[in-house]
């Protein structure tokens, strides 16, 4: 049971030193409620608190680590159900299989062009993050992993039976792949290959059953780095199945399946994005996809970001022009903040006015245009950018830049950080934009 | 090793919901469509059944649009031109439930009145047999000049009458309860303000399963993820036992998907966003999925193609 | 650049036209700062409050903003000083300035304050005088007067370690000999446990067994109202009150405008001196009554918000406005009179007292003390609404306190008609659930002006529970009245008839009053919520809520809980304190010990910044409904709305 900072405190030494880098014992302890700071940063906490508070601290999903190159994939560490309640951690890893009956050429080709896709997202490079290399011919698994490795330096998940698993991991060195699978018939044997090369292990099973009795199995046997495949089956299946491990875990504590898990999404005609995108949202670890392509990697690249953001951050709108009602290059621009509900209140009163309008939004850090203002996000530098970056000077030929009314201190200094600008000051309330509209301008 | 599945149990239901009326109910639809009534987080079935699974909406207009993808207008070719035509085309695509939004201005550039409108609306429902939703053009008085004789002239449709908003929804409500109607209620991604319209409705006296709600959305990439938590948490308020929180949800990933660029235009975008047609789709499928995963009863959608693939994921999610 | 003539008419007297010579683009504020002509400017020249309108009578000039001013003004050729420029030579016309009311409500709550149990100058005080006689020097000892003076303090006082300022030094020569080498010292002891050498601050000669009374001030500084006590340090006893407009409030109604006032070129300064002004003003009135003389105050201590304080002592404050909001000092050390500009004795010690942030500053730990929450194991609930609004909850054991912005809107500011709870101010309202008619009760009686705080309070709860308003605050225009009308800014609701007011003009409120009014309580509330969910207590168990600062005096619990203000708890736990910060300075001048309560305060309250995650933007958006998204949260309201 989750404590509440009152109860953490009263475990700490109350003595408000400092140390920790928080002002009094009771700040430290809140945080320590939030999960956001670790108890090791109190350097005098007794050891009956340690223990005490330890308990509602440990991480309930094991992280797990796949490495190659300088980079590396984690997975785990989560500990909420739903993004709100805190934050989703560790994205996903998006992986394309490669199978080795394709043959070395083919494989370079497919490698090479995965490996080198990036795409941008607000101002973000975005990057496929490996491959599965999968022995489908067991002759032609060295040569596929040779022809792999020439062309990517990033992580990769090996799949194959235990023969193939171990020719393979011979031909790698100084990383440290997820192996697929340890399975009931052959669970000894990868385990062995996984210690020995220090690698992570996917288990496979039938149901949740059959995965515990594994898990438990290989921790006696010493492999605590592993990685649950829920298998395949109907989207409702898989579902109930990732929702059930994730409970487990982290409402239960059951450490059996405390551990993340992998997905394969091979659907065709399209489908393959919703499975992967299903799994994005709903707690898998790795996401192996049966294909590349930029139109199925690039909205799911941009899922995956959207779902892992920080939800405690106020919500905003993208800084950006929007037009609304299809305005013109003499249209005017009117500027406000990224804060959401400013930015719904201004874009629904300019669009009831009927009238064409180009709606600069500004990155304010999400803040209201007072606020923003009063903590300086939202200054006549702030807004001479944004007018900048976005390139509305392109768009427009009557350059009238309007600024919400309760910043018209500002309407001087951004007339000298605009030259050709005419700055107007429009009003404080939304609700006025449209009777401002019509006889203002 | 048998492992004890720790199952959630809720004292909270999302309030059923049926829309549109058959002959026999007073109006003239081919059949009807029912929604709502979960009491789990969406599709979990080893909790309980689905009672009624999501339904996907088409959205046509009342003329063709000038400002949609040209994807779009390829797709749907000639009928765009009729809504009549656009909504047996939208019938024929898969469509549960026609979305019909009005337009500020008649094809000719003249303000619409209420005559057109409701020339229009008979139309769709005379074309085609599925239970209609109607949005206003969206500016407060014209949405109440256009929704009220619409209202009167298909009493006992059971159509929705939208858009609510806080500003906005005492003429709206009155009329839909006076004619038999449905409401929907739009707020801008935020839980309170999603529960604070439902209690201004309800305070008016409209019946609970006679209220939609659409939290809104943003689209993948341009805000999915506000959307997508406010979902969750609505839908978990409402299992708790949050009556205010315990209506359908509408969203319209169609409406948003077609704004972005990456789904509106193949031209002068950079080549690391692949091809158009299936991006697009997907950018418009994944969006509409995900957000049927927190929890939405009806996604409004625009492509043909999106509709047919969202359906097929309905229809997975609800194989256990 | 070419130089204009700027030539200023007052309104007001019929003096001589004042000209100066400016250049092209100068801010016509500017201009009249320049030239001595006084324009009002409450918002700090942000183009906020419309109060600095000139009308150009001749020449051009350009205007960045036309807020607040018709078309028809406009082409009058009013125009608001701190928005436009100078184009052309000119001819400004300045309307008479606006008097701020100054009217000030007196302070109820004084006359029950009580001297200290157990109040004893010669212990309690770090104020001593001490009586000397030294060897007088001969040929044979040359010892000089400084050395033989702290001979005298060593051996006959105990005190090893003395220092004085250059002021007192100048007079120890003459002040020996006139009193041939008996002398009478004024000191100050405070801190003298850690190292502190004991200050001189006044040396008379001779020992006389009536020595002049020893006067000491406490000082609260508000962002509106300055507020001083006159204290007898002998014998502890409140000899005269004092309140007046904080001298800054033309310079900008809130502690941001000031901020943005003090960084424009000598705004610091003038801020500075504009306080210290009404420091000095109110001491010499004080004095006045009580029949002394400022020379004779040898103490002040002083509380403020964090801001009012880097003001005063000149410090730019700048930094307290952005983020993380970080003062430049929270525990400042002392000072003389001297060093600050004030007109008591040069040597007087001035004493600032601690705060914990850039928004919760002394003002809050010397209420804190003195409201007694620090020393009740009573979870207590603790607010001071100003023009901010301030929380503590907390007990013995820990504090926690947060800020929220609530902004002017209940001392009526941000509301068209809205006013300062002055004479004319509606201060009471009743409306009628089926006829909708207002009943209304006026500040001295007469006809209404406009509605002040209490007012508006009561205003919004009656218009909530008679229906006119929906939960959302959206007046119900389809109502059978004539009082809601749809106005230009959405529904209103007339409150008073134009041939029922003074003003000749409807008394209304519009519904972007409202929001103003709903994001106003929404914050304070919020403020309360995140406060304990934060420390994991639930808020309705708070045993008392204390209310500080004017705000809580004629406020009606009943109507401030049902539009969700408060919090829905029995009406018994409320208590109204009235100001808790002066009469905390009260508290710690007289008492040492006090004092160091109020540092430990200050280093063990918790501060909470609201802005750095979205838990109060939560709470805050559940709070702006009437009364609250979450009705459960105010059983006693829901009980009421559900009345038939």
């Amino acid at each position: 049971m989750a404590l509440s900072g009152i109860q953490i405190y009263k475990l700490l030494p109350q003595t408000n030193c400092k140390e920790c880098g928080f002002p009094t014992c009771l700040a430290f302890a809140m945080k320590l409620a939030a999960k956001q700071v670790e108890l090791s940063a109190c350097p005098y906490v007794s050891e009956g608190s340690k223990t005490q508070l330890a308990e509602s601290s440990a991480p309930p999903i094991r992280l797990i680590s796949v490495k190659a190159g300088g980079l590396e994939v984690k997975a785990g560490n989560e500990t909420v159900m739903f993004r709100h309640e805190k934050t989703f951690f560790n994205r996903p890893g998006l992986f394309v299989r490669v199978k080795s009956s394709l043959g070395v050429e083919a494989i370079k080709d497919l490698v090479t062009k995965a490996d080198a896709y990036k795409v941008n997202y607000v101002g973000m490079d975005l990057v496929v993050d490996g491959f599965a290399v999968e022995a489908d011919e067991e002759a032609t698994f060295t040569e596929a992993i040779k022809a792999v490795r020439s062309a990517t330096k990033r992580p990769l998940i090996l799949i194959g039976n235990e023969f193939a698993i171990k020719s393979g991991l011979d031909n790698l060195s100084g990383e440290n792949p997820l192996v697929y699978a340890a399975n009931e018939a052959n669970w000894e044997a990868m385990a062995d290959i996984a210690k020995k090369y220090s690698t992570s292990l996917v288990v496979a099973g039938e149901s949740l059953d059959d995965l515990a009795g594994l898990t438990e199995k290989l921790k006696v046997k010493g492999c605590e780095d592993l990685v649950l495949d829920l298998g395949l089956g109907h989207l409702g299946n898989r579902l109930a199945k990732s929702t059930q491990i994730r409970r487990l875990a982290i409402k239960k504590n059951f450490r059996t399946l405390g551990f993340p898990s992998i997905t394969f999404a091979n659907g065709h005609d399209g489908q393959d994005a919703i499975e992967a995108a299903q799994a994005i949202g709903k707690y898998s670890g790795f996401i192996v996809l049966d294909r590349f392509a930029p139109d199925l990697f690039y909205p799911l690249l941009v899922l995956r970001q959207n779902i892992y953001t920080d939800p405690q951050k106020p919500i905003q709108v993208q800084p950006g022009i929007y037009e609304i009602n299809s305005p013109k290059a003499d249209s005017p621009v009117l500027v406000t903040t990224n804060f959401s509900i400013t930015y719904f209140s201004v874009a629904n009163e300019v669009e009831g006015s009927g009238l064409p309008v180009w709606l600069l939004v500004t990155d304010a850090e999400g803040m209201s245009v007072l606020t923003a203002w009063a903590a300086g996000k939202f200054d006549s530098e702030r807004i001479a950018k944004s007018v900048k970056e976005f390139g509305i000077s392109d768009k427009v030929t009557k350059k009238q830049l309007v600024l919400p009314g309760h910043v018209a201190v500002l309407s001087g200094e951004v007339e000298e950080e605009l030259p050709g600008w005419e700055i107007r000051v429009g009003p404080r309330e939304a609700v006025d934009i449209p009777s401002f509209l019509k006889h203002a301008l | 090793m048998p492992i004890e599945i720790p199952k959630d149990k809720w004292p909270g239901t999302i309030h059923t919901v049926t829309l549109g009326a058959t002959n026999g109910e007073g109006g003239t639809r081919s059949k009807t469509v029912t929604f709502g009534g979960e009491t789990t987080m969406p599709f979990l079935q080893f909790e309980a059944p689905v009672p009624h699974k999501p339904v996907v909406a088409i959205e046509i207009k009342d003329h063709k649009p000038e400002d949609w993808s040209l994807l779009l207008a390829e797709v749907w070719g000639a009928a765009m031109t009729d809504p009549a035509e656009w909504a047996k085309a939208a019938e024929n695509a898969g469509a549960d439930i026609i979305v019909l939004a009005l337009s500020v201005n008649d094809e000719n550039g003249n303000p619409t009145t209420p005559e057109k409108a409701v020339g229009t609306v008979k139309k769709v429902l005379g074309a085609c047999g599925l239970p209609l939703i109607v949005f206003g053009p969206g500016q407060v008085d014209l949405d109440n000049e256009l929704l009220v004789p619409i209202s009167e002239a298909t009493k006992g449709e059971r159509i929705v009458l939208g858009i609510c908003e806080d500003k906005n929804y005492r003429t709206i409500v009155a009329t839909a309860m006076a004619n038999g109607h449905l409401v929907t209620a739009r707020t801008p991604m935020d839980v309170n303000l999603s529960k604070q319209l439902n209690i201004l409705i309800t305070d008016m006296g409209m019946p609970a399963d006679r209220i939609l709600m659409d939290p809104t959305t943003g689209a993948l990439g341009y805000g999915i993820e506000y959307g997508y938590s406010v979902m969750e948490r609505l839908r978990l308020a409402a299992l708790q036992g949050d009556t205010m929180t315990q209506f359908p949800m509408i969203v319209t990933p169609g409406f948003e998907a077609w704004k972005t660029k990456e789904a509106k235009v193949g031209e002068g975008v950079p080549g690391s966003w692949g091809d158009w047609k299936e991006r697009s789709i997907n950018w418009e499928t994944l969006t509409a999925v995900s957000l049927i995963q927190t929890g939405a009863d009806i996604v409004v959608l625009r492509h043909p193609e999106s509709v047919k693939r969202v359906k097929y994921a309905i229809e997975e999610l609800l194989m256990a | 650049m070419t130089d204009h003539k700027i030539v200023f008419k007052q309104g007001d007297n019929n003096g001589e036209p004042i000209a100066i010579n400016l250049p092209t683009g100068t801010l016509l504020s500017e201009a009249a700062k320049q030239a001595g002509v006084e324009v009002g400017q409450p918002c700090g020249g942000q183009g906020r409050c419309g109060r600095c309108v000139v009308q150009v009578t001749q020449g051009s000039i350009r205007r960045r903003s036309v807020l607040r001013l018709t078309s028809e003004d406009v082409s009058k050729g009013f125009a608001l000083a701190c928005q436009s420029v100078v184009e052309t030579d000119v001819e400004i016309l300045v309307p008479a300035q606006e008097k701020i009311e100054r009217r000030l409500t007196t302070d109820r709550s004084v006359a029950d304050v009580q001297i200290p149990a157990g109040y004893d100058f010669s212990w309690s005080q770090s104020i001593r005088v001490v009586h000397l006689n030294l060897t007088p020097p001969s040929m044979e000892d040359q010892t000089d007067d400084w050395s033989r003076l702290q001979t005298a303090f060593r051996i006959q006082a105990g005190y090893n370690r003395v220092s004085c300022s250059i002021f007192v030094l100048k007079s120890i020569g003459i002040a020996l000999r006139n009193g041939n080498w008996s002398v009478t010292a004024i000191v100050d002891v405070s801190d003298q446990e850690s190292g502190i050498p004991v200050k001189l601050i006044s040396l008379k000669p001779g020992i006389s067994g009536e020595v002049e009374p020893l006067w000491s001030l406490a000082i609260d500084i508000g962002t509106t109202t300055v507020t001083v006590w006159l204290v007898d340090l002998t014998s502890g006893e409140i000899k005269a009150r004092a309140s007046e407009y904080n001298g800054q409030i033309a310079r900008g109604e809130d502690v941001i405008s000031r901020i943005v006032y003090a960084g424009k070129e000598s705004g610091g300064e003038e801020l500075q001196i504009k306080v210290v002004e009404t420091i000095n003003k109110l001491v010499v009135s004080a004095c006045k009554r009580a029949g002394a003389t400022p020379d004779h105050v040898y103490k002040a201590v002083i509380a403020g918000n964090s801001t009012m304080i880097h003001l005063l002592l000149g410090i730019p404050p700048s930094s307290i406005r952005f983020s993380p909001f970080i003062t430049t000092i929270n525990h400042p050390p002392r000072f003389t009179a001297q060093e600050l500009g004030f007109n008591f004795h040069p040597d007087a010690v001035i004493d600032c007292l601690p705060g914990i942030a850039s928004y919760v500053g002394a003002d809050i730990t010397s209420g804190v003390l003195s409201s007694g929450m620090y020393a009740t194991d009573k979870l207590t609930l603790f607010l001071d609404v100003g023009t901010n609004g301030e929380i503590v909850l907390g007990n013995q054991d820990w504090l926690v306190g947060c800020a929220c912005s609530a902004g002017p809107a209940f001392e009526g500011a941000g509301v068209v008609d809205g006013m300062r709870a002055t004479e004319g101010a509606i201060e009471e309202v009743w409306v009628n659930s089926e006829t909708f008619e207002p009943t209304i009760r006026v500040i001295g009686g007469g006809k209404p002006k406009g509605i002040c705080g209490s007012g508006l309070i009561s205003l919004l709860a009656e218009l909530f529970l008679a229906g006119v308003l929906d939960k959302a605050g959206n007046v119900n225009t389809t109502l059978d009245s004539p009082r809601v009308r749809e106005g230009d800014r959405g529904g209103e609701y007339i409150l008073a008839w134009k041939n029922e007011t003074a003003t000749g003009k409807d008394i209304t409120i519009t519904r972007v009053d409202i929001d103003n009014l709903l994001r106003a309580k929404a914050a304070i509330y919020a403020g309360f919520s995140v406060l304990s969910e934060q420390v994991g207590v639930i808020l309705e168990d708070a045993e008392q809520i204390l209310i500080g600062g004017s705000f809580g005096k004629y406020i009606n619990v009943e109507k401030a809980i049902q539009i969700g203000l408060l919090p829905d708890v029995p009406w018994e736990r409320f208590q109204f304190l009235g100001n808790t910060s002066v009469l905390g300075t009260y508290y710690a001048l007289l008492d040492s010990e006090a004092r160091q309560k109020i540092k430990d305060i200050a280093s063990n309250m918790t501060y909470i910044e609201l802005s750095a995650d979205n838990t109060f933007y939560e709470a805050f958006m559940s709070a702006m409904f009437l009364p609250h998204t979450d009705l459960n949260r105010f059983p006693t309201v829901k009980a009421a709305l559900n009345r038939p």
